[in-house]
């Protein structure tokens, strides 16, 4: 079992992708992506704030060690998402993208509909996407199937640390995915993260969980080993839960009549 | 009164607006290495934004990358 990520031609050491919102600063964000060993880490596209023009989170970002995810965070339809994609290649100049598309501003849920339009003129405009959805295993092989790199389902809703409660739906995400399964959204603690790679998935990606934590770079260090600990335990291979007990020691030999 | 839309506001000019997107960013004092343009849902292709000419009424966006997840 090769024990890289590779996602569209690129591979990965590291199994956790970082979210960069919600941090109290750029200094403790970047000592955050420092701990969490991460290759990967997401941004988002806003206006300028003309009255401070001055603020720049990105020259926080050593972008010869971490690959920029633009997001589409912001997004309620299709047409805003291709909006937003094109301006960050602008950007960038690279062309990966975490395309998501969320109407609903209580819950942020991901807009199936909406998702895989905007996925089909995306892929087809040659950007890499990377579609956070819900975890609808219909809608998972429909976006592998017209050439999405990967697919993102969620484990709950954003940044409510509620963990996996998606989890017999990811089980069937991963079994059916010819693309990296990459957990996205609501993973609350690193053992909520081990519980994703133990069952399979390729990454996560984590945010609130570490950007609002007491300690947010003792927090990433925390998911950097939960996310080995997931992954070598699955490639380890459990022999499976049973009902009954079964002794440990051996049932012969003991020290009576 | 030359008047620019940028980011969703009126900015007005007394004489003309600014020749170039190079100078209106000059003139908010926005860095332009770390901004991305749109003038009328148009992108701006970095590197050209010293010849992109301004004129009245003219949509602009300047967007840049905040933290996000």
């Amino acid at each position: 079992m090769k024990n890289k990520l590779i996602i569209a031609g690129k591979e990965f050491s590291s199994r956790l992708f970082i979210g960069t919102g919600k941090y109290a600063s750029n200094e403790i964000m970047a000592k955050a992506i420092e701990a969490s060993g991460t290759e990967m880490v997401t941004v988002a596209l806003r206006r300028v704030d003309i009255q401070n023009p001055q603020d720049n989170m990105l020259a926080a970002i050593d972008r010869k060690k971490y690959l920029l995810l633009p997001n589409t965070s912001g997004a309620r339809n299709a047409d805003e998402a291709v909006r937003l994609a094109r301006l960050a290649r602008a950007a960038t100049e690279i062309n990966w993208l975490k395309l998501e598309v969320t109407p609903d501003p209580y819950y942020l849920l991901p807009d199936p509909v909406e998702t895989l339009k905007a996925a089909e003129i995306l892929v087809k405009e040659g950007f890499i996407v990377l579609p956070y959805i819900n975890a609808d295993p219909v809608l998972a092989k429909k976006l592998q199937d017209i050439g999405a790199a990967t697919v993102m389902p969620l484990a709950s809703p954003i940044g409510s640390n509620q963990g996996l409660k998606t989890k017999s739906a990811i089980e069937i995400i991963i079994s059916q995915a010819t693309v990296p399964v990459v957990v996205d959204a609501g993973l609350g603690m690193p053992s909520h993260a081990a519980e994703a790679m133990e069952m399979g998935a390729d990454a996560v990606l984590i945010n609130t969980a570490i950007a609002t934590a007491n300690d947010p770079v003792k927090m990433a260090e925390a998911f950097k080993k939960a996310v080995q600990a997931g992954r070598e335990a699955f490639q380890a291979g459990s022999s499976g839960i049973k009902k009954q007990a079964n002794a440990s020691s051996p049932l012969t030999g003991f020290l009576r009549d | 009164m030359a008047v620019l839309k940028i980011n969703g506001e009126d900015k007005k000019f007394k004489n003309a607006v600014p020749a170039t997107l190079k100078n209106l960013l000059e003139l908010l004092k926005v860095d332009e290495a770390t901004v991305v343009a749109e003038i009328n849902g148009q992108v701006v292709p970095r590197g050209n934004f010293h010849n992109t000419i301004l004129q009245d009424g003219h949509k602009i966006e300047l967007i840049r990358f905040v933290g996000g997840g």
